[in-house]
């Protein structure tokens, strides 16, 4: 019995390997489509954090005072001035333009005011429609502004005789000191990258399962293809898919090993953890792309509702809105995603470096994912005997 | 006489022109409504993916984030301090700890996303005129739980601040006005000119509903035009293309007929679901329509152009899905255009998505008219004219290269 399953997937899976190179799509598929990723996601965020972003100044001042804050501004990390503009309105429509993301509006007679203890005020806009800009160059900004205001404190402090030990101390009582757990750095790169490409991984599997299993329906090959694996549809389908476990698995660990030993993006466990990670999410991953084309044999059914499915997986990776901000009834169906497991184990081993207990839960909620196939087992089994499915 | 026949002939020639592309208009019309498939990306998924997406993403900030607090110092000042953190939108204070280890215990189970600490000298620092410090822990796996736990914070602490600031100032006989000068001698305040409310969905459910367009398009057409190859129906369209420039008949038949249903969609997605979802829409409907225009042309004449290199009818979505991901980050609604790097900035400007998008942010959500979007509206009529070429091209070579493989089955 076990010597005939053996033999069933041998078969099999020599069938399948002549298949791949029949046509370009198994290539492109698969090898393609993942390295055009890793390249393109890495280039993108190499920068880490968004620096030196474009923003403008109107000064209507044009005092020493306000080009010393002006140069102070271009020197942030993340803002470069680029633009002198004449009035707000202009200003405004060049944001408008998406030239610049920020504009800092310096009033006549600033210098004048500051001097004269007026307290004059620095207005900056920031846009918001640009969200990650918006809410960096508003940091800066601030930060920026507090410091220039720090100074004149300091100085009509040390006019009114303030002792020098404790001028801080009135300046700015109570300060941060923060912590940002694995990402000291809030690296744009590490906190995508690590959702964003098991999440293509995660798409690929899902499509390349449902095409070189539906395709035996669409081309009436499913009976040939289940006689060839000694009419064991466990073989048949085992052999078939081995070869995608392989290659995905293999592009799941290029994928971990750019990201943490070429990029040296944080890994606070060891990195043996997220390979068996990325193996079990590829399986897990197979085993959904069964289920969707078991449910309907039909290969562009199968596709349309995989990438239905794939692309929902991105939002409920939770990554980038957590699901536990979300309305009540999205909520629960975050656990149906594999990516979501992948998400917790990466976050506790890798992000946290937490005790392994803690993601056992998510392990074998990776592993439950096996089951699913049994679901369609003797629907698969019988559609591809009878091949009574429409092929379109 | 001649003149006349010369008339005659034109307005014969209109006529034919006409009706050929009345033709075509129509049977593209019965070959998407007739295709299941065709009809669940154009209809169901233009439809639904809006809707979906909108209600996941409705909460448009994060609200009570639930963070640990250590409070060593245990004074009144701290817990003033942590009463105020508590009250803000942003956080919500769960639990309480006596020491760093417990906390971080709980932020490793991930029970809370964040800690503050409070250290045993904040009193005392404080009531000595030096600085005191505050430490918080954040949760990077999201930038939200990030941006929350820094915004109740940096809030809490500056309007303490000022409070102690202001008792320090009175101690050292600086009063009335004159501490109010030395408080804050100079005022700043940051300003959100659009997306006031720094809302999630507002900044990017905009990007995607452009997407949602621009791929369900490609998708549909890729499924007709795959179809059509695999059922060799490319030489249905030869009787009309044989004419001189009857090429044109077909692309723009079928290209009326994809643009008469997206205009309709469009109106559905631009206009209603921003409506219904409160996203922002501070635009002008009318510039937004003038974009849409040559976006749509452009997005049709693009999928038709790739469509044609596209074997079979589920390969266009297993091979290019994933690229609506690549779109929306070249899109630079995320992470900013300035500083995509200049390869994938002009790879960008392939797409008609990453136009469309900003374009349509642009007028949208921060009001622009189409006089600022100029670089995006232009742009998108160029990439019109010249994927229009592009397609024509190569619907001619396919139709002539299915009308030969026609020939030689009828020779056989």
């Amino acid at each position: 019995m076990s010597n005939n399953i053996f033999s069933s997937i041998q078969k099999t899976l020599k069938r399948e390997l002549s298949r791949m190179l029949s046509r370009p799509i198994y290539f492109l598929g698969t090898v393609v489509v993942m390295t055009f990723c890793f390249v393109f996601f890495l280039t993108l965020f190499n920068e880490g954090q968004p620096n030196k972003m474009p923003i403008g100044v109107v000064d209507l001042d044009q005092s020493t005072i306000s080009r010393q804050y002006i140069r102070n501004l271009d020197a942030t990390q993340q803002a470069k001035v680029i633009m002198k503009l004449h009035s707000h309105k202009e200003a405004r429509e060049e944001m408008q333009r998406g030239k610049i993301y920020a504009f800092v509006e310096i009033k006549h007679n600033f210098a004048a005011d500051v001097v004269s203890n007026r307290r004059p005020t620095l207005t900056f806009y920031v846009n918001n429609a640009y969200l990650v800009a918006g809410s960096l160059l508003l940091k800066d900004i601030t930060y920026m502004s507090a410091l220039s205001s720090g100074a004149v404190q300091r100085q009509i402090l040390r006019a009114k005789g303030v002792e020098e030990s404790r001028l801080m101390g009135i300046i700015q009582p109570i300060t941060i000191d923060t912590h940002l757990i694995g990402n000291p750095w809030a690296n744009y790169g590490t906190y995508l990258l690590n959702v964003l490409l098991p999440g293509v991984l995660q798409l690929m599997v899902l499509m390349m399962t449902i095409f070189v299993v539906g395709v035996e329906f669409k081309e009436s090959s499913s009976h040939q293809w289940l006689e060839n694996a000694n009419n064991s549809i466990f073989g048949a389908l085992t052999g078939k898919l081995l070869p995608y476990t392989f290659i995905f698995t293999l592009f799941g660990i290029i994928g971990n090993v750019l990201l943490y030993s070429y990029m040296h993006y944080p890994l606070n466990s060891g990195i043996g953890w997220m390979f068996l990670t990325t193996f079990l999410f590829v399986l897990a991953s197979q085993s959904i792309g069964v289920l969707l084309i078991g449910l309907t044999p039909v290969l562009s059914d199968g596709v349309t509702m995989a990438a239905f499915y794939g692309l929902l997986g991105f939002t409920y990776a939770g990554f980038t809105f957590p699901i536990e901000q979300m309305p009540g009834m999205a909520r629960i169906f975050s656990d149906f995603f594999p990516i979501r497991h992948y998400f917790n184990i990466y976050v506790n081993q890798a992000l946290h470096g937490v005790n392994l207990s803690q993601s056992i839960s998510s392990y074998v909620a990776l592993i439950a994912f096996n089951i699913l196939p049994l679901f369609v087992y003797h629907r698969l089994k019988n559609a591809a005997i009878i091949q009574n499915y429409p092929t379109k | 006489m001649d003149i006349k026949e010369h008339k005659f002939s034109f307005i014969k020639k209109w006529i034919s022109i006409a009706r050929d592309m009345n033709l075509i208009f129509s049977h593209e019309f019965k070959v998407v409504f007739k295709d299941r498939g065709v009809v669940i990306i154009f209809i169901l998924a233009s439809l639904i993916y809006p809707l979906l997406y909108c209600g996941l993403y409705r909460n448009e900030t994060l609200v009570d984030v639930p963070i640990a607090v250590v409070d060593c110092s245990r004074s009144k000042l701290s817990t003033e301090l942590l009463r105020h953190v508590d009250a803000t939108q942003d956080v919500k204070i769960v639990s309480s700890f006596s020491t760093l280890a417990e906390a971080k215990e709980a932020f490793n189970a991930r029970k809370v996303h964040g800690v503050m600490y409070i250290p045993s000298d904040f009193n005392k620092k404080i009531s000595t005129s030096q600085q005191a410090t505050v430490s918080i822990y954040c949760d990077m796996s999201s930038f939200l739980y990030y941006r929350a736990l820094m915004q109740a914070s940096n809030y809490s602490i500056l309007d303490m601040g000022k409070q102690i600031q202001v008792e320090k100032l009175n101690a050292e006989g600086i009063t009335g006005e004159s501490a109010e000068i030395v408080s804050s001698p100079i005022q700043y305040n940051g300003v959100a000119l659009f997306n006031g409310g720094n809302g999630f969905a507002s900044f990017l459910m905009p990007a995607i509903l452009i997407l949602i367009i621009h791929q369900t398009l490609f998708f549909g057409i890729g499924m007709i035009a795959g179809t059509s190859r695999e059922e060799n129906r490319f030489h249905e369209l030869v009787s009309s293309s044989l004419h001189r420039g009857g090429i044109f008949r077909v692309v723009i038949g079928k290209c009326a007929c994809y643009l008469a249903l997206y205009i309709v969609f469009s109106y559905y997605i631009l206009e209603l679901i921003p409506h219904i979802f409160n996203l922002p829409h501070i635009g002008n409907s009318v510039d937004i329509m003038f974009l849409m225009i040559p976006f749509l042309l452009a997005t049709i004449f693009f999928s038709m152009t790739i469509s044609v290199f596209i074997p079979n009818r589920e390969t266009g979505m297993i091979l290019f899905l994933f690229f609506s991901l690549i779109l929306l980050f070249l899109s630079g609604i995320s992470w900013p255009r300035s500083n995509i790097n200049g390869f994938w900035r002009t790879f960008s400007w392939i797409f008609p998505a990453t136009h469309g998008i900003q374009g349509y942010i642009k007028i949208n959500t921060m009001g622009a008219d189409l006089r600022h979007v100029s670089f995006e509206y232009i742009s998108l009529w160029i990439q019109t004219a010249i994927y229009f070429v592009t397609t024509s091209w190569s619907y001619h070579w396919q139709i002539n290269k299915s009308y030969k493989k026609e020939l030689i089955k009828a020779d056989d």
